[in-house]
């Protein structure tokens, strides 16, 4: 249940740092940090569109799995489990590869993209914790 | 037995938790979006023009003037020209109704700032200032000190952007590294700190002196400065026909 709602929390953080991205935000409200210089680089793009955008879909497609996995039918399922622990992964290594960037080639911290990539580890963490509970029974 | 019911509560509590975690986030980015509203500094239209001169786009007999302090490295102004500024030079500059002048305003802790506003007020010397100026922007990330702090030679990317808008190279090349137009470069800044500007990029649209807006922000500010002109004219160029008499002539 935690994890859908960090998921929902990153579905909404994901969702400014893209409509910034696409000009419909015109500024960041960003008191610290260097937000803009990360935003403007071109590590904020993947596969042409904005890095953010893929966040928003990692984060809502995460939201969705763990609905699916807290209620209904597939309520304890181990593969839902396994399904949010690869993918929390996959989220994990791509975050640290963007803070890699910022720290090593940009110099720069955004401290949205550091609470994201807080965001994935605590939901790898929680989604590996999940896996190794015993199913429960009804 | 007793499992069920707890259960339920854990839903129902799942199920507020989840709601008032959707609501702030609605609410957070319904007020990101509504609230943009940029500061407005009201200036003093009448201050007379500095020496410099800022690079002319459009009409200069445009009922509405608007001046752009920009620099080149600063990601904020590289937005404005690659998102907003084209929809500006469609609707309402090609259209006559605003002429646009961009001054440069190079900050100081930006490295290669000053090399980029050379490149572009030596392509000006070819009549292909907006060019560069617009590939410039576009490829801030490719030559800025900000993005590739490993970047020391953004003369070289330059020299490409020359290359591809058909530039006499050797000629730009001359004209940048003796650093023809520093003079005026510093003209355009002075003329910015003379009119207070402390960020960039700042537009003066009327008597408003803005940071960063939108389109829709600027053509607001731009239909507010028709209206004050409008308000301003004297009764008889008001009176229809009064105007076309003129230009009948």
């Amino acid at each position: 249940m935690t994890i859908a709602v960090l998921s929902l929390v990153g579905v909404f953080l994901a969702t400014y740092l893209t409509l910034y991205k696409l000009g419909y935000v015109e500024a960041l409200a960003c008191g610290t940090g260097s937000c803009e210089v990360v935003q403007a680089s071109r590590w904020s793009r993947l596969w042409g569109q904005p890095v953010a955008i893929w966040g928003a879909g990692f984060y809502l497609a995460m939201f969705v799995l763990s609905l699916a996995g807290s209620l209904g039918r597939l309520a304890g399922s181990r593969l839902v489990g396994i399904g949010l622990a690869l993918m929390s992964a996959c989220g994990v290594l791509f975050s640290g590869w963007l803070t890699f960037v910022e720290i090593a080639w940009l110099h720069a911290i955004c401290r949205y993209c550091v609470t994201s990539a807080g965001l994935t580890v605590a939901l790898f963490v929680l989604s590996i914790v999940d896996l190794r509970k015993p199913a429960e029974a009804d | 037995m007793a499992k069920k019911p707890a259960k339920k509560a854990n839903t129902k509590q799942f199920a507020g938790v989840l709601t008032a975690v959707a609501l702030v986030g609605v609410a957070a980015l319904g007020y990101v979006l509504t609230h943009r509203g940029p500061t407005v500094i009201i200036v003093d239209p009448k201050i007379p023009a500095g020496a410099a001169e800022g690079h002319l786009m459009g009409n200069p007999n445009a009922p509405v003037q608007v001046l752009e302090f920009g620099d080149f490295e600063c990601p904020g102004c590289g937005n404005f020209a690659t998102l907003t500024e084209p929809d500006i030079r469609s609707r309402l500059i090609n259209t006559g109704v605003v002429g646009f002048r961009f001054y440069d305003f190079p900050l100081s802790q930006h490295k290669n700032t000053f090399t980029a506003h050379l490149a572009a007020a030596c392509a000006d010397d070819q009549q292909k200032f907006w060019e560069m100026h617009d590939r410039i922007y576009a490829g801030q990330d490719e030559w800025s000190d900000l993005v590739s702090p490993s970047m020391t030679d953004p003369l070289s990317i330059f020299k490409r952007y020359a290359k591809e808008l058909g530039l006499d190279v050797s000629a730009w090349e001359n004209c940048v590294t003796t650093q023809k137009y520093t003079a005026k470069i510093k003209g355009n800044q002075a003329e910015g700190v003379r009119r207070n500007v402390q960020n960039t990029p700042t537009l003066i649209i009327g008597n408003k002196q803005v940071n960063g807006v939108t389109y829709d922000q600027f053509k607001q500010l731009v239909d507010d400065a028709l209206a004050d002109i409008k308000k301003s004219a004297p009764d008889s160029a008001r009176k229809p026909g009064a105007g076309r008499k003129g230009a009948a002539k």
